[in-house]
């Protein structure tokens, strides 16, 4: 189940990879402006080995649902305003739609997990809202493509940041520390 | 006449701040810690002190470089404490002399992306021969000593190349999270050069190439 998890992240970041190019980014000076604009970064999530370590796996997998829930709405948003950008290869089109079906693959693996481990109750009703489609749809034509390059920054960190977190579950619970 | 005996004197050299410095990378070995590189501004003849400020992403604070020393000159090490994940540092280089001082361009930088870590190390080959099949050769190799691959925070994975010594191309094999190779279709009685690099999965950055390792191919093979 991790792995197949796992499998789902990596296909993620590969994706944003494709879709994010840094150097176009630094150019345009997007990086700087990138800084405290996430919508899951009111979530604390460890930032560490050993803050990884020390958490509770209960807690960790919770954590790792409210963030992919946090990128529900985003993502069903982004797949549909990605086709107007004109500049937009077809590629990143269909890629964009892949990546949603991925996040909602990956989110129904994740609640069966998490469903098993607390044996039974799953919280549903967390995660954090996102507000940020007026400005997918900014009339600016460079405003409206740093809003796509922060989303993708968002989300290329969270599924790197969740993909390290299945690893060190994976490593804890199933090989004993010792993968 | 003659000319006087000679005479000199001193004029001195115009005193100016310092010019900007130049951060010139940044590079995290095991995922853990990092260090920042910076190339020292010129200094106009006088005393000229380097300091590196920089913030984190979240929060307002700027704070000054928590080790100058473990990584040698033009240099600051970040260690455990001082390292987070998934998160935009801003970083600028202060140069300082007794006309002025000047900062460099900020350096933006989110250590998940600039994991580089040490080449892999303990690579060993052995040739193994079967009645049923044809010989064969097994590489296998070691992580790099300073990666902590076990607990899964790092995970890496593995590219080998290799060429006949006279030869020019390298053939490249990437071989994912493995710790070895069997090598099948190799040329015999030739001697073979291999090295092997490692790359975290997803993000960061190749490793140096592992030193030259050679190789002879049995006759028989
Ligand atoms: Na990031
Ligand atoms: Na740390
Ligand atoms: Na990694």
């Amino acid at each position: 189940m991790y792995t197949h998890s796992t499998a789902l992240t990596f296909c993620l970041s590969n994706t944003c990879t494709d879709l994010q190019d840094e150097r176009y980014a630094q150019g345009r000076g997007f990086i700087a402006k990138a800084v405290n604009s996430c919508h899951t970064a009111s979530l604390t999530t460890p930032e560490d080995k050993e803050q990884a370590q020390q958490i509770h796996h209960e807690d960790l997998l919770n954590l790792i649902l409210r963030v992919l829930r946090s990128w529900n709405d985003p993502l069903i948003h982004l797949a549909s305003e990605v086709q107007r950008i004109k500049e937009a290869p077809e590629t990143i089109l269909w890629k964009a739609v892949e990546i949603e079906e991925q996040n909602k693959r990956l989110l129904e693996g994740m609640e069966k997990i998490v469903g098993r481990v607390h044996s039974g109750e799953v919280e549903n009703d967390i995660y954090t809202p996102w507000d940020g489609l007026p400005s997918l749809q900014l009339a600016d034509e460079d405003s409206r493509l740093f809003a796509f390059y922060n989303l993708l920054h968002c989300l290329r960190r969270d599924s790197h940041k969740i993909d390290n977190y299945l690893k060190v579950l994976k490593c804890r619970l199933i090989h004993d520390n010792n993968c | 006449s003659e000319w006087s005996s000679e005479r000199s004197i001193q004029i001195p050299k115009e005193q100016l701040p310092p010019e900007k410095p130049i951060i010139i990378k940044c590079r995290s070995p095991e995922k853990e810690t990092f260090t920042c590189w910076w190339k020292p501004a010129s200094d106009g003849g006088l005393l000229t002190k380097h300091t590196l400020l920089y913030s984190k992403e979240g929060e307002e604070k700027v704070y000054e470089c928590p080790d100058y020393k473990t990584a040698g000159p033009n240099s600051c090490y970040f260690d455990k404490k001082h390292t987070s994940f998934w998160t935009i540092y801003n970083i600028t280089v202060r140069a300082t002399n007794e006309m002025g001082s000047n900062v460099s361009d900020p350096h933006y930088v989110d250590v998940t992306y600039i994991v580089q870590p040490d080449p892999p190390v303990n690579i060993t080959l052995e040739l193994k021969k079967s009645i049923k099949r044809k010989p064969y050769l097994v590489l296998t190799w070691s992580p790099p000593p300073l990666a902590d691959v076990r607990s899964g925070w790092l995970t890496l994975e593995y590219e080998l190349r290799l060429k006949p010594e006279e030869g020019e191309e390298w053939e490249t094999i990437f071989v994912g999270q493995q710790t070895q190779c069997k090598m099948f279709s190799l040329n015999p009685g030739k001697r073979y050069i291999v090295q092997i690099h490692c790359k975290p999965d997803h993000h960061g950055l190749w490793s140096e190439w592992s030193p030259e390792m050679y190789i002879e191919i049995p006759t028989d093979f």
